[in-house]
């Protein structure tokens, strides 16, 4: 249901981010979820967000509130990217709660902040679990 | 293990390099998220210590000197010597509104930001204007487009704010002193600070 709005230029943007990837990521970077948020609301944006920025959820909030005036590839497809940004960020959180247990196996010594666990985790990716090796995946961490 | 980089790299992430936006001639290059890692990659142990504050108060200290560009000293700090890349981002005019055509290319240094490679590292955001104007208008326009880099980053893209510092030079840190409302010197550039150390969770 959250997903309705995500059209076809999302989708096919992330079939083809999958297949360029050696394993298939549920998600999109965020250069390509903030490049498809140009491509398709860039000139909305220009037109109807004059003067907001994107952080803090201004262009979100603009963009939501005013999608009669949007051109329909915009109202279309600004949820749905806006759900692709939000689910990279969400992978990358997750990483943290699935793979504790794996940090606390193969990165002795790295506690939860240290900034090298997630480089700790795909050198020993041979032997963390199967969903840690998902997490690292979504997150984009594999991407090198 | 690490690629050791050499100890100064300037990189232009040309990323969306529109036509009309004239990239430096000498450092144009279209720049790979992975140049960007690379390019922001830690080059010495020993970062220098480099803090937004720090580099305000050395910018608004130069404004005393109000003879032509040319004959400014140049900003009293060695930023040289730490990892760093430029970045070309389109403002709109006289504002800090980043334009949507350069939304990926702050997609891409947020995505360099969480590399494995770089996520023990903070950052510092630097904004530069030409001498177009006046140089208070500049330093405090520059301080706005920083900022609105940085924002963009901790929210929209969710870098860790504990990571990121941003700071306005205005006009006081050209990088053409010669040419000194050339577009080389309208840039933002990211600074590898060092490490963060453990950060709690």
């Amino acid at each position: 249901m959250k997903l309705r709005g995500l059209a076809f230029a999302v989708l096919i943007a992330l079939g083809a981010a999958g297949a360029a990837g050696s394993a298939q990521a549920q998600t999109m970077s965020y250069a390509q979820a903030a490049g498809l948020l140009a491509q398709h609301c860039g000139e909305d944006i220009m037109k109807v967000c004059r003067g907001q920025n994107l952080g803090n959820g201004a262009i979100y909030n603009c963009l939501s509130q005013n999608v009669s005036r949007l051109s329909p590839a915009c109202a279309a497809n600004h949820e749905g990217i806006r759900q692709m940004t939000e689910a990279r960020a969400a992978a990358q959180l997750e990483v943290h709660k699935v793979c504790d247990r794996d940090r606390a196996q193969y990165c002795p010594g790295l506690v939860p902040g240290d900034g090298n666990i997630v480089s700790c985790l795909l050198e020993a990716s041979k032997v963390v679990s199967q969903a840690c090796t998902s997490a690292l995946i979504n997150a984009g961490y594999n991407q090198q | 293990m690490k690629i050791q980089m050499r100890s100064v790299l300037l990189l232009s992430a040309a990323l969306m390099a529109p036509v009309a936006l004239a990239a430096p001639a000498s450092a144009q290059a279209v720049t790979s998220n992975a140049q960007i890692v690379q390019g922001l990659q830690a080059s010495v142990a020993d970062v220098p210590n480099v803090s937004a504050e720090a580099l305000r108060g050395l910018a608004v200290a130069h404004m005393k000197y109000t003879g032509p560009p040319e004959s400014r000293p140049p900003l009293a700090i060695q930023l040289d010597q730490l990892a760093q890349i430029n970045v070309e981002i389109e403002f709109d005019l006289n504002s800090a509104m980043i334009k949507p055509s350069s939304y990926r290319t702050l997609g891409s240094i947020a995505d360099a930001m969480h590399n494995p490679i770089l996520l023990g590292y903070k950052f510092l955001v630097v904004g530069n204007t030409d001498t177009t104007g006046t140089r208070e208008i500049n330093l405090k326009l520059s301080q706005e487009r920083a900022d609105a880099v940085m924002q963009a980053l901790a929210t929209t893209f969710r870098v860790d704010p504990r990571r990121l510092q941003a700071v306005g030079l205005g006009e006081e840190n050209l990088q053409d002193v010669k040419h000194p409302q050339a577009a080389i010197n309208r840039r933002v550039q990211i600074f590898n600070l060092g490490s963060t150390g453990v950060l709690a969770p």
